[in-house]
């Protein structure tokens, strides 16, 4: 029989130390989980305005997210595959947003969208366009917040592919966008999937940016963060914690298909 | 003919300056040469994937330098395969044939004929992370050659097979070639390779061709030490490979007999590298299958190590430090062992 040997002392207190994070977490969560009784929260929960909340927050993180794929495919593609003058730079401002705190993004946005401050806000107006506190706003500022992650999965995601597959395909008789489409992108597949729900739950629960360019105007563009805080504010902690659970199940939910996608993904091409 | 003339590129830190080459219809071209050598740019850049700085390619006299890949009728295969991994087998095999939109049906006949031919008929439904290495790299190759390109590159394909696979492979790239007459270019590190298969042989280094010319040229008389180093063969020789009862299989050289693992029966040749070679002045014991008595007919001397040939009923060579000259005592004249293992000597067909 192997006799097991105990930890070292080094070993014992990093262990030790992740054991304490690990309970700490879960204490916190369940302590929110805990704190309404369970039938407060399904009244909460089917009240119109979480019910309004939850429906304008799935919509516009849908349409971000999309919206962040597509912004995102290309401009990962051409970082992974293609030499061009100012990549460097272009790498360097599109990192910029991810650490950058949300509320500066969402001011920066305001100034540049608003048509008292800025040309592109002027000429929207002249457009008829008013974006600002609107959902569209909304939209707009979840994109400018998340499209830098997308960009990031994605560009992993296909730095994992070798080019050679591509290769292959060219002397096979496909075209560079036959080759992308129809070898790249569905080995890519898993990868821009888990991507895909990152994103969208960062959307469903982004703050910042969205109080700053779409304000925090009940049942207009009120998102779950923005139903919580609002509630909060008014000193409704049901409803806040009903908006708050909601974004946790959804953060939770969203880490599991992510690491499964994940990992679907290295098992099949590394 | 695939003629590559004064071609020159600039890859991020690689360039090969002013690179000329022909190889002439159904010629089977061996590359050589160390990693860097810019080999496999070469191929890729054969196949259309970069475009030269200076310089074209010309394939049966028409300028492809700036025609796409997907236009060139140049097939390409890679040692790591590079089968989708999304894909069947069959529709891997049958990729280049559906680009070209042929019917359902014809789609099909050709796949199984193509699968039937590298014996895989029965791995057509699975996926390529199923498959074996030799599996793989036959779809590979199947894959290539249902377009009937007519250059086919080849980048290291054997490189990442286990021995006896690689040989039947070997082998089976023989008969391809043979029975199509194609156009091959073929990296390799691998010495039996070229005497298997090429008609001719280029040596690369830093992005020049520094020797070309037929295997025995490049094997027997290397331009440069770098060449003999890189080749690096020295016991050559011609016997007629018989399985014993045990098993075991042993080739027979004139009276000598070379024991060695090898599925190959017949005329073969076989190679062993000096530096296999066990040197003792007392019979040497050891799992080791040969072991050979002769007289040392020659010492030469360069710089720390030193070459002895050996005169045994076959000549061999061997290499060791001149330390180990010196310790063992050996002169011109000695009578010593030479004892390597079964799996030291490197069988091909002729």
């Amino acid at each position: 029989m192997i006799k097991r040997r105990l930890p070292t002392f080094f070993q014992a207190v990093c262990i030790g130390i992740s054991l304490i994070v690990v309970l700490v977490l879960i204490a916190v969560f369940l302590g929110l989980i805990l704190f309404s009784s369970p039938e407060t929260l399904v009244v909460c929960l089917f009240s119109e305005e979480i019910w309004y909340a939850i429906r304008l927050s799935v919509i516009t993180a849908v349409i971000s997210t999309l919206l962040c794929l597509i912004i995102a495919v290309p401009v990962a593609y051409s970082m992974v595959r293609f030499k061009f003058f100012g990549k460097q730079w272009v790498n360097v401002l599109l990192n910029l947003p991810l650490s950058l705190p949300p509320l500066v993004a969402g001011v920066a946005l305001l100034i540049f969208l608003s048509p008292a401050t800025s040309p592109a806000g002027q000429f929207l107006s002249s457009m008829g366009i008013y974006v600002v506190y609107t959902s569209a706003a909304i939209v707009i500022a979840q994109v400018f917040v998340n499209a830098p992650y997308m960009v990031r999965i994605a560009r992993s995601t296909f730095s994992m592919i070798s080019p050679r597959y591509e290769h292959v395909a060219r002397t096979l008789g496909c075209s560079e966008v036959g080759a992308f489409r129809k070898i790249t992108l569905p080995m890519a597949k898993n990868g821009l999937i888990g991507g895909l729900v990152i994103t969208w739950s960062k959307a469903m629960g982004e703050f910042g940016a969205v109080l700053m360019l779409a304000g925090a105007i009940s049942m207009k563009t009120e998102t779950l963060p923005i139903a919580l805080f609002l509630n909060m504010s008014t000193g409704d902690l049901d409803m806040a914690i009903a908006a708050a659970l909601i974004l946790l199940i959804i953060s939770g939910t969203a880490l599991i298909l992510f690491e499964y996608f994940g990992k679907e993904h290295g098992d099949v091409y590394a | 003919m695939l003629e590559i003339d004064s071609l020159s590129i600039q890859l991020g830190e690689f360039s090969f300056t002013d690179l000329n080459l022909k190889v002439n219809d159904g010629e089977y071209c061996i590359i050589l040469g160390p990693t860097g050598a810019g080999k496999t740019i070469l191929l890729e850049t054969i196949a259309g994937i970069h475009y030269p700085k200076n310089g074209r390619i010309l394939l049966n006299g028409k300028d492809i330098t700036q025609t796409p890949p997907e236009k060139r009728g140049i097939g390409m295969v890679y040692q790591d395969y590079m089968l989708f991994p999304h894909m069947t087998v069959a529709e891997n095999i049958g990729f280049g044939l559906k680009e070209r939109g042929v019917s359902k049906k014809e789609w099909h006949a050709a796949v199984r004929d193509i699968a039937k031919t590298f014996g895989i008929s029965h791995l057509l439904e699975r996926y390529p992370k199923t498959l074996s290495g030799g599996e793989q790299q036959r779809t590979a190759i199947a894959r290539s050659l249902l377009l009937r390109p007519s250059v086919l590159l080849l980048d290291e394909p054997l490189s990442a097979l286990d021995t006896i696979t690689r040989e039947r492979l070997r082998d089976e790239l023989k008969a391809i070639h043979k029975e199509t007459g194609m156009t091959i270019l073929h990296i390799t590190h691998h010495f039996e390779d070229i005497y298997a298969l090429a008609n001719r042989v280029v040596v690369m280094r830093e992005g020049t061709i520094v020797q070309e010319g037929t295997p025995d040229m490049i094997m027997h008389h290397p331009v440069s030490d770098f060449i003999a180093n890189f080749t690096g063969m020295e016991n050559i020789f011609t016997g007629d490979a018989v399985v014993t009862q045990s098993g075991i299989v042993e080739i027979h050289i004139g009276t000598t007999i070379i024991r060695t693992v090898t599925e190959l029966t017949g005329r073969v040749h076989a190679g062993i590298r000096p530096e296999d070679m066990i040197i003792s002045t007392e019979p040497f014991t050891s799992s080791a299958q040969n072991s050979f008595f002769g007289v040392v007919t020659e010492i030469i001397d360069s710089g720390v190590y030193s070459k002895i040939v050996v005169e045994a009923g076959i000549i061999l060579t061997a290499v060791l430090t001149r330390q180990s000259i010196q310790r063992l005592g050996i002169t011109f004249g000695s009578m010593v062992w030479l004892t390597f293992k079964a799996t030291s000597v490197h069988v091909f067909s002729e």
